[in-house]
């Protein structure tokens, strides 16, 4: 951890980090760019990010690179500011990068992703979520995460497969993925025939969340499940206080709890079930990716961020690879027509995908702390709520 | 009517974490004219304590301890490091050193620590409830009242009856006289200092209880209901502080339970609107500090 | 302790500048022990600055200040409570959140390791029977002169061997500043040391035994009270001569 730690305060002060050793300029070399939040709100999501790209990038590089040329990554800092986001991006098209990586999050993506945009560089976001956003963009940006809709669909399918009638949803308006994703569960489970009997509204990191568990307590009908998107420190805090009322109506929630938190949580987090990225089945490349990734950073990893940190970098060198070339209009070409490109956590198709991929959405279960797998799936395209 | 009082019960346990947090902000104000957007940073540092305290198997009780401990030393520490080189300064340079604190904690937290949360597991008997003449208090409800009610009892003691204590009160009214008393600047405000942070790593504790994690900005949030609280009970005013809190947390908790679907999207605006409102009906806040009379 | 004329407190060459202001050009007096000497001057003329130098309430640009022999030049307003001289500050400046009896307690913080708090308490509400009275009022609630009363008393807690009086008749009606007055008279006799800042030419060159005159930022004229009274040259150094 300490190891990894100094590299990013040097990163912080440097403004980069150079990897595989090769200057930009040179003709063998290919240079990636990633303008992430590594400092700020965003750190969370962006630092493992990083930490998976760079664990692809050694891989890659070990392997000879890209079309036999090494391959360079240039971090800057965006500090989770969204100005910060389009100069950084600027400065990274100006050292000529190929393709870039930018932020978790929608805004601070949006305002790399048009900079990229605008230079005919393709680009996608590290972790952000909501399926709108390539659309927002141009047909330079594209989505590498598991998308809000394709999870909320996942989701509904389980919740219906269990026989649960009456959903009560929590969302936050705070964020798209707070919001958008119990709304995407709400509409697949009223399409499949469900009702929604209630919709709660929290403030994120508002820790108390008495007045809604005690208006869930006086619902009729009381719901069959609860699904919320919240994820630390506000699951945490909704579901012992639910629990604590008394209420064992079943809870779903999404990949934003996978975290060990949530595994800590003893009794109240009994029975959750949550999508993710994946599962880290025996003989799976999610495990492989897991053992490499301690062996790398001498710390176990704690979050999936670091594997679709390392799928995205998977998928641009696959992207390079099948373009045959550095040019942005073919790497761009290339991107938006791959498919079955093996990652870490499966499997990512982006042709007729509208530069939002198909991947898999895994479903676990809090057992005994611990996680159980309950399922891949992969839902007809027919239910999952549109963008 | 069941409904009101649970309701009224939820306000009151999270009008005790908003009140031990505004009266830790209210009292370094009072002595110094600073609010020390740090304070909520040493919530973190709680978490972290605790954090490492649980993982190197003290127990909980002790990390507890320990954890409360170490806000109160670290904010002491800020004092002395920070704040007293540029206690003379103009308000802004004691706000931007205050920010700088927060920024560098953060960054330190982040880096050396990690951006990730990390888990403080409470033990599933606190995660129960009570039942109170039909009511159902959660326990941790329940040790956060207490708590408060303890703290605020022990304070006001100390605040009434101790010399230090009132020259505490005197200096948030008149901090140059006060030293014409004899007493000490810096004791007085180093003092001002050790308690906030008591407050703010018992106000952390109950904070992390519920939220279960530690991250580097959880400081943040609080910091500035906190705010808000002392601004309302009226700036300078230590009962201002308490009050300020409670009546946050009423307002927030009747908003959420009560409010119409259809305008819960607000809930936040209005709590604002109402706070601003009041603010106009009474500039000084809900407990101003009256002007002296000469 | 011998006898004659000893100084208490002996201040030189005090300057005191609040950026390009200079309020104190050079000044300097003595007191001796059990005196009342008074420090007279036109708004302005820099007074209060010289009583808040000499505790180290503001800094002074130069000089030297000695009590009972000891260079305390630089010192904290709190370390020279300690060592025996208070200031009762002008507008009297009453903790007015504060009850009369929690004002006075922090008055004598100073004198609780020593356990004669109580006594000089005791002292104190024999000698300002009024605060006996609001003993549990707010301080803010008193009248103008029970509020200078207790500023008074409040400052007399710390058992002081010299106490610095700024402007006490401030804003008072004739009658209670008489009162006042008596009151300072009588801590003379009870053996205090006064040192007394006044606009009140006249009522302060009555009870005290010898004067300053400080005219911008210099003393302009001294000697007793007396002399000073009868010369009348204090109206035209109140002018100032620069
Ligand atoms: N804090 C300060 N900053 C700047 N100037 C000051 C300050 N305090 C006093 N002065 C200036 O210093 C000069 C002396 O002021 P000071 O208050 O000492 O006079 P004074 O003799 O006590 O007057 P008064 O009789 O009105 O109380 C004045 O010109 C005043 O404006
Ligand atoms: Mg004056």
């Amino acid at each position: 951890m300490l190891h990894a730690s100094t590299t990013r305060i040097a990163a912080v002060a440097a403004g980069l980090v150079v990897a595989g050793g090769v200057a930009q300029g040179d003709s063998h070399g290919i240079t990636i760019g990633y303008a992430g939040g590594f400092t700020g709100y965003l750190a969370p999501y962006d630092q493992p990010s990083l930490n998976g790209v760079q664990l692809a990038l050694d891989q890659i590089n070990e392997a000879g690179g890209i079309m036999g040329m090494p391959v360079e990554l240039v971090v800057k800092d965006t500090r989770s500011d969204t100005a910060q986001a389009a100069v950084v991006a600027q400065e990274l098209i100006e050292e000529g990068v190929v393709a870039m990586i930018v932020s978790c999050d929608v805004d601070p993506a949006v305002a790399s992703g048009v900079m990229a945009q605008a230079a005919e560089i393709p680009s996608a976001s590290s972790c952000a979520s909501t399926p709108s956003l390539p659309a927002a963009v141009g047909p330079y940006m594209f989505s590498n995460y598991t998308a809000d809709n394709l999870q909320g669909a996942v989701l509904a399918e389980y919740a219906r497969g269990q026989g649960y009638e009456n959903a009560y949803i929590l969302l936050s308006r705070d964020t798209p993925y707070t919001e958008k994703l119990p709304e995407y569960f709400g509409e697949a489970f009223e399409a499949m025939g469900g009702t929604v009997v209630a919709v709660g509204e929290y403030t994120m990191g508002q820790q108390d969340f008495s007045a809604e568990v005690t208006n869930i307590g006086g619902l009729d009908p009381s719901p069959d499940v609860i699904q919320t998107s919240a994820y630390e420190p506000d699951f945490p805090a909704f579901i012992k206080q639910l629990r604590a009322a008394g209420i064992d109506t079943p809870v779903l929630g999404s990949d934003g709890i996978d975290s060990p938190t949530t595994f800590a949580l003893g009794d109240v987090a009994e029975g959750v079930v949550f999508s993710n990225a994946g599962f880290a089945s025996p003989g799976s490349a999610l495990e492989a990716f897991e053992m490499a990734y301690e062996a790398k950073y001498g710390t176990p990893n704690d979050t999936v961020f670091t594997a679709t940190g390392y799928d995205l970098m998977m998928v641009i060198a696959a992207a390079i690879e099948a373009a045959g070339s550095t040019d942005g209009p073919a790497i761009r070409d290339a991107w938006d027509n791959l498919e079955n490109v093996q990652v870490a956590t499966g499997s990512i198709t982006y042709k007729d995908q509208n530069r939002v991929p198909v991947r898999v959405v895994a479903l676990n279960q809090v057992s005994g702390g611990e996680r159980v797998h309950v399922g891949d799936f992969s839902p007809d395209p027919s239910m999952i709520p549109a963008p | 009517m069941d409904i009101l009082i649970q309701q009224f019960v939820n306000a009151l346990s999270l009008g005790g974490t908003y009140a031990l947090l505004a009266l830790g902000l209210a009292m370094v104000f009072s002595v110094l004219g600073l609010i020390n957007f740090a304070h909520g940073d040493l919530m973190t540092l709680t978490g972290y304590t605790m954090f490492f305290a649980i993982g190197a198997g003290l127990g909980l009780p002790l990390a507890v301890v320990l954890g409360i401990a170490c806000a109160t030393l670290a904010a002491v520490a800020m004092e002395r490091v920070a704040f007293r080189p540029v206690r003379d300064a103009n308000t802004a340079t004691m706000l931007l050193t205050s920010l700088a604190v927060s920024t560098i904690l953060h960054m330190l937290f982040q880096n050396l620590i990690s951006a990730r949360p990390r888990a403080i597991p409470v033990p599933s008997w606190m995660i129960g409830a009570v039942d109170v003449g039909g009511l159902a208090i959660g326990v941790i409800q329940l040790m956060s009242i207490t708590a408060t009610a303890l703290l605020l009892i022990a304070l006001s003691i100390f605040l009434r009856r101790s010399i230090l204590g009132i020259a505490m009160r005197a200096a948030a009214l008149d901090f140059p006289v006060t030293r014409l008393m004899g007493i000490n600047a810096n004791a007085v405000v180093a003092t001002a200092f050790g308690l906030s942070g008591l407050l703010a790593g018992v106000a952390g504790v109950l904070w992390l209880a519920q939220r279960g994690s530690v991250d580097p900005l959880m400081g943040f949030l609080p910091v500035l209901k906190a705010f808000i609280a002392v601004v309302l009970g009226g700036l300078g005013s230590l009962a201002g502080a308490v009050v300020g809190g409670f009546a946050l947390a009423f307002i927030e908790v009747f908003l959420r339970a009560f409010l119409p679907d259809g305008w819960l999207p607000f809930r936040e605006s209005i709590t604002l609107t109402l706070v601003i409102v009041l603010l106009l009906v009474r500039p000084e806040g809900l407990i101003g500090r009256r002007e002296n009379v000469r | 302790m011998s006898s004659g004329p000893e100084h208490l407190l002996d201040v030189a060459g005090l300057e005191v500048r609040y950026g390009a202001i200079e309020a104190i050009r050079g000044a300097g007096l003595e007191v001796c022990k059990g005196e009342i000497v008074t420090l007279l001057g036109a708004n302005g003329a820099g007074k209060s600055s010289f009583l808040n130098a000499v505790m180290g309430l503001v800094p002074l640009a130069a000089g030297r200040v000695a009590l009972d022999g000891e260079d305390i030049t630089g010192e904290t307003p709190e370390a020279v409570v300690r060592r025996g001289m208070t200031l009762c500050p002008e507008g009297r400046r009453v903790f007015a959140n504060l009850t009369v009896r929690e004002n006075l307690a922090i008055g004598g913080a100073t004198r609780r390791r020593a356990g004669d708090a109580a006594t000089i308490l005791a002292d104190m509400l024999d000698r300002f029977p009024v605060l006996a009275e609001r003993h549990d009022q707010m301080a803010g609630t008193l009248s103008g002169g029970e509020q200078q009363m207790l500023a008074i008393a409040r400052a007399m807690m710390s058992a002081p061997r010299i106490v610095l009086l700024d402007e006490p008749s401030l804003g008072l009606a004739p009658r209670v500043v008489d009162t006042i007055f008596e009151m300072i008279v009588a801590l003379q006799h009870h053996g205090a040391t006064i040192l007394l800042v006044e606009q009140n030419v006249d009522l302060a060159l009555d009870i005290a035994d010898r004067g300053y005159v400080l005219a911008s930022g210099r003393v302009a004229l001294s000697g007793p009270a007396s002399e000073l009274q009868a010369s009348g040259e204090v109206e035209r150094a109140y002018m100032g001569r620069d």
